[in-house]
């Protein structure tokens, strides 16, 4: 039987359709428009994210310090070589797919635990190589005021929100395809046989070794590309991004939207960014909030919001439908 | 004549480093090694039972053996309570590996922020457990940190005697050898699971304790000391008791030597260094059994 893995095209148009006309309906508000935008660079994210931990079971902990590094390349790039921003974003993405399948052979022969400590330990390094050639990263206030992208009259960048919310948007619904193409592939389909029995899949002839390689290497083209446009966005980068609440709350993302339920991740980003944006007046207890939202979300709702359907369905039909058209839900 | 003496030296301080660094990791290990849940919190346990040393030191006026009689017990309650809380109803759904990584990340997240809007970002100074110092042999060697060291030594004897012979440090490493059997004999493993908890974060209590006249107590300091024991935890091997110990002191020596030749920013780096060279040659650790 084909198992229908993952993506839901008529929740997925639905959602664009509500992207595409939502920014209309904020046009005046700046503040609204960039929260969206960001959102939708962080919905990309840890979609990529989701394709290594949720599909390929990759214990990946090292995605914010591939965002970073695409992030840098392209300010680093932009700054120190004055290429053309557009070729300095693709550069983020092609240099943190080469760092990832670095990593990837790093991992190679180790699994579960073990993964996410060698790469937790990239996210670890990562700020101590910034500050240390901080003559040429900037060190601490980081990298500011290169030029931003323009695509015609449109300029890239958060002091104009409109059009670079559908820049963004544009992007996004392109590596989201990828990313949905990805999961609804042959290699999708090899990464779920790896994570569900391992054993089984190499016996048929799945290679571990080469799955996990381009597992790392798709995702962190993505990642990477994302921080690339995320600096250019704000025409800047600091490290400040690889601080543990960045890497939670992208992680709670995830979990938010459900584990290895495609669009999920993105709908948990669009719920956990604003949730973060809004509770800033807060000041010192915004962290212990988003804290509490972290712990909560993992004891209240472990299974995330797109595992509700399929919870909630049993019920309605137990509760209304006909007696004995009871189906099997096979379990997740 | 000047090298020896700054080898000596270094030594002295690897040594007593090594006892701390030794007990934090060995609370993680423990965990590890019974629940095969990696806690992340155990570094903000560490930056709590510092502040609470020093809310009951410098609030309270109290001495040092109250502080221990009172910080020790509260965090065994409180890792308690935190197993019971948060992992305990985690553990008996699908996927609770990375449910319990989550949550323990976002409880070190909540606990540092409540920790930094409670007492916010100046670091904290406690005093030495005993002051003074002495020389030997021409070395100079402050009483704290013998007495770090003895509490050290005991401690590990202890926990020896403890899973030797105590029954429920025996029921403990039942868990960890097989929790199926360890069921069928009758343990109580929810039981086991929430005072393995209890026990990691009184050590972390200790360690923050000795460790906190020499670090200062802020609302980050948990992470750098979880980023060591982390380390000594995987190059040790996971859950086990004596690699734990060793690696404890071989890093602390290796720390000792690479800060006092290369500077103090290189510490964490060279962490990093030796774990990803561990994992990459040995990826089960010294004495890790897998």
């Amino acid at each position: 039987m084909v198992v229908k893995m993952g993506g839901k095209p008529a929740l997925l148009l639905g959602g664009l359709l509500v992207l595409g006309l939502l920014p209309i309906a904020f046009q005046d508000n700046p503040r609204i428009l960039n929260i969206l935008s960001l959102s939708l660079v962080w919905g990309v994210v840890v979609s990529a994210w989701d394709l290594s931990i949720g599909y390929a079971r990759v214990w990946s902990f090292g995605h914010i310090a591939f965002f970073t590094i695409g992030a840098y390349t392209t300010a680093l790039t932009i700054v120190h070589l004055g290429i053309p921003p557009g070729a300095g974003i693709l550069l983020g993405g092609v240099v943190t797919a080469i760092v990832g399948i670095l990593i990837g052979l790093l991992c190679l022969r180790l699994t579960g635990v073990y993964v996410a400590l060698v790469t937790f330990g990239l996210h670890i390094v990562l700020p101590i190589l910034i500050s240390w050639r901080r003559d040429y990263t900037g060190g601490d206030p980081g990298l500011a005021g290169f030029p931003p992208l323009q695509l015609g009259q449109y300029i890239f960048s958060s002091s104009a929100p409109f059009s670079s919310y559908y820049i963004i948007l544009g992007i996004s619904i392109l590596l989201l395809f990828i990313i949905y193409r990805v999961i609804n592939s042959p290699i999708g389909l090899a990464f779920v046989a790896l994570r569900d029995s391992d054993g089984f899949a190499r016996s048929l002839g799945v290679n571990e070794y080469r799955y996990k390689l381009i597992v790392f290497g798709i995702s962190a083209f993505i990642t990477g590309l994302m921080g690339a446009v995320y600096a250019s966005f704000y025409n800047g980068i600091n490290p400040r991004v690889l601080r543990i609440p960045t890497f939670l709350l992208a992680l709670i993302m995830i979990m938010l939207g459900g584990l290895g339920r495609f669009p999920g991740a993105v709908i948990g980003a669009f719920v956990i960014t604003f949730a973060s944006e809004f509770l800033r007046p807060l000041a010192h207890w915004r962290f212990v909030a988003l804290g509490a939202i972290v712990v909560a979300v993992m004891v209240f709702m472990p299974q995330g919001l797109m595992a509700i359907p399929e919870r909630v369905r049993p019920f309605i039909r137990r509760t209304f439908g006909r007696r004995h058209v009871e189906k099997e839900v096979p379990k997740v | 004549m000047m090298i020896a003496e700054d080898v000596v030296n270094l030594l002295i301080v690897g040594v007593t480093l090594g006892g701390m660094y030794a007990i934090m990791a060995l609370g993680l290990s423990f965990v590890y090694g019974v629940t095969k849940i990696f806690n992340y919190a155990q570094g903000a346990f560490f930056t709590w039972a510092g502040y609470i040393a020093w809310m009951l030191l410098d609030r309270f006026d109290l001495n040092y053996a109250a502080v221990v009689i009172i910080t020790v017990p509260v965090m065994f309650l409180f890792g308690l309570g935190y197993e019971k809380a948060l992992m305990y109803p985690l553990r008996r759904l699908p996927n609770w590996e990375i449910n319990v990584i989550i949550v323990s990340l976002g409880s070190a997240l909540l606990l540092g922020a409540l920790a930094f809007a409670l007492f916010h970002v100046a670091p904290k100074r406690l005093p030495y457990l005993v002051e003074g110092s002495f020389t030997l042999y021409g070395f100079l060697i402050t009483r704290h940190d013998v007495v770090t060291l003895v509490v050290t030594l005991a401690i590990v004897c202890l926990l020896v005697l403890f899973l030797g012979k105590v029954r429920e440090g025996m029921a403990m490493r039942a868990l960890a050898q097989d929790v199926t059997g360890a069921r069928i004999v009758g343990i109580p493993t929810d039981r086991v699971y929430g005072y393995t908890f209890g026990i990691a974060a009184a050590l972390a209590g200790i360690s923050g304790i000795l460790l906190a006249p020499k670090v200062l107590i802020h609302p980050e300091v948990g992470w750098l000391v979880f980023v060591r024991a982390f380390v000594i935890v995987v190059f040790g091997g996971l859950g086990s008791f004596k690699g734990t110990v060793v690696a404890a002191f071989i890093l602390a020596m290796i720390e000792a030597f690479v800060t006092f030749y290369l500077g103090g920013v290189w510490g964490i780096p060279m962490f990093i260094l030796v774990l990803i060279i561990v994992l990459v040659i040995r990826p089960r650790g010294l004495f890790g059994t897998w």
